[in-house]
């Protein structure tokens, strides 16, 4: 009589994952038949990965936090900060028009399907810090001062909304200047997160220069689709 | 250049708009924070649209996806902990509270998700890639950025782990039955 073989558990997780090749699969169907505990093994991996699936078929709702602590990643502000403006100067010194690639530069899928348009550009607002909303108004202003018939726009979600919101915007009367002396910036606010706010009894007046979009993550899809540079702050 | 107004470009877009459930849910799955999750999502999803130029195969955007979730990840957890490297961060042993009790009901469901809770950080993210996204172990590596060997290794202990607590009787009951 055949001893039975002794297959690993990584090798039984492939199998119950499909990960195996076909003669691999063959043999451990073929010790099922003969092998009552491999089948309860098999069985066991089986049931373990039906119940994460399960466990994770309704997820509750998206709820976003009012006492968001300012992500990990704002760490790098400054520095991409710089590298905007740093980039954002070298083509305005520059007044390109179009991107030129380097000749035998690796060019990716998406850079091509993507090239955006220079004179289009979405400024991304996500914290209610005064020097972030700063750097958003400041790239607008120094953009406009260079190319006067470029399309802005400063889209504002979670605390950036405060630019936004006249109970709590440092920048009022420099958002209606921007907007007087250039019809075609504009500051649009997250729809989501006024909805947000107002669940929890907020009342959000915003200035009247604001549009609302439905969520910001939209819009700024909408605008790449469109050709917009997309720069987050 | 041209912008180009292309049906693949269309459907790409759509795409990653429509990629934001899926990254919620492992982002929840990961961290079992509403709140959290739905932070990590939208900032894989804004980092996405930002760096689309280092795209170079339209049809690896979801693993490219989870590859952004994940640093991202890293970088929340790397804000609490910044004397942890990589590979410690992977074996960090849960701090997770369990599910919120409140909003979960079912029974089966809020026990599995205390396992996975209590799961280290790296067997959790791999155990979920695979049984919630399907994703094959050599995407998991890539997105992870670790070997297709630490891989299976993770799932291994994860699988087993999850199969004590949620499938094997408790050890006083085991006891019980082996003296009877």
């Amino acid at each position: 009589m055949n001893q039975p073989r002794d297959f690993s558990d990584e090798r039984l997780n492939a199998f119950v994952d499909n990960q195996l090749g076909v003669q691999e699969c063959d043999e451990i169907l073929a010790a099922i038949a003969s092998d009552a505990d491999l089948g309860q093994r098999l069985c066991a991996l089986r049931s373990a990965k039906e119940l994460v699936r399960h466990a994770y078929g309704n997820v509750p709702p998206a709820r976003h936090r009012l006492d968001r602590r300012l992500p990990v990643w704002c760490g790098a502000l400054a520095a991409s900060i710089t590298l905007v403006v740093g980039v954002l100067a070298g083509w305005l010194g520059h007044q390109a028009t179009a991107t030129a690639e380097a000749p035998g530069a690796a060019t990716s899928w998406a850079g091509r399907v993507f090239a955006a348009e220079p004179g289009r550009i979405l400024i991304h607002l996500d914290s209610s810090r005064s020097e972030q909303m700063d750097a958003a108004l400041d790239l607008a202003e120094a953009y406009l001062a260079k190319a006067s018939d470029a399309r802005i726009e400063i889209i504002a979600n979670h605390r950036g909304l405060e630019l936004l919101r006249v109970d709590t915007t440092p920048y009022a009367a420099r958002i209606a200047g921007l907007k007087a002396q250039h019809a075609r910036v504009g500051f649009v606010a997250c729809g989501q997160t006024i909805a947000r706010l107002r669940g929890v009894g907020v009342d959000v007046e915003l200035v009247p220069e604001t549009t609302v979009a439905r969520t910001a993550i939209e819009h700024v899809a909408e605008r790449v689709q469109q050709g917009w540079t997309y720069l987050k702050i | 250049m041209k912008w180009l107004q292309s049906r693949e470009q269309r459907e790409l877009v759509e795409q990653i708009k429509d990629s934001r459930l899926r990254l919620y849910r492992l982002a929840f799955a990961w961290c079992h924070d509403a709140g959290l999750a739905d932070d990590l999502a939208q900032e894989t999803l804004t980092r996405g649209l930002s760096r689309l130029d280092q795209l170079r195969d339209s049809a690896r955007l979801m693993g490219w996806l989870f590859a952004i979730l994940n640093r991202c990840w890293i970088d929340h957890l790397r804000g609490r902990r910044e004397d942890f490297d990589d590979e410690l961060l992977a074996e960090l042993p849960s701090d997770l509270p369990g599910p919120d009790s409140h909003v979960e009901r079912q029974e089966t469901v809020s026990r599995v998700r205390t396992a996975i809770a209590a799961l280290p950080l790296g067997q959790r993210q791999v155990v979920t890639l695979i049984d919630l996204e399907d994703f094959s172990y050599a995407e998991v590596a890539e997105i992870l950025a670790i070997p297709i060997g630490t891989v299976m290794s993770r799932l291994c202990r994860a699988r087993a782990s999850l199969k004590e607590l949620l499938l094997e009787p408790p050890v006083a009951q085991r006891h019980l039955r082996s003296v009877k």
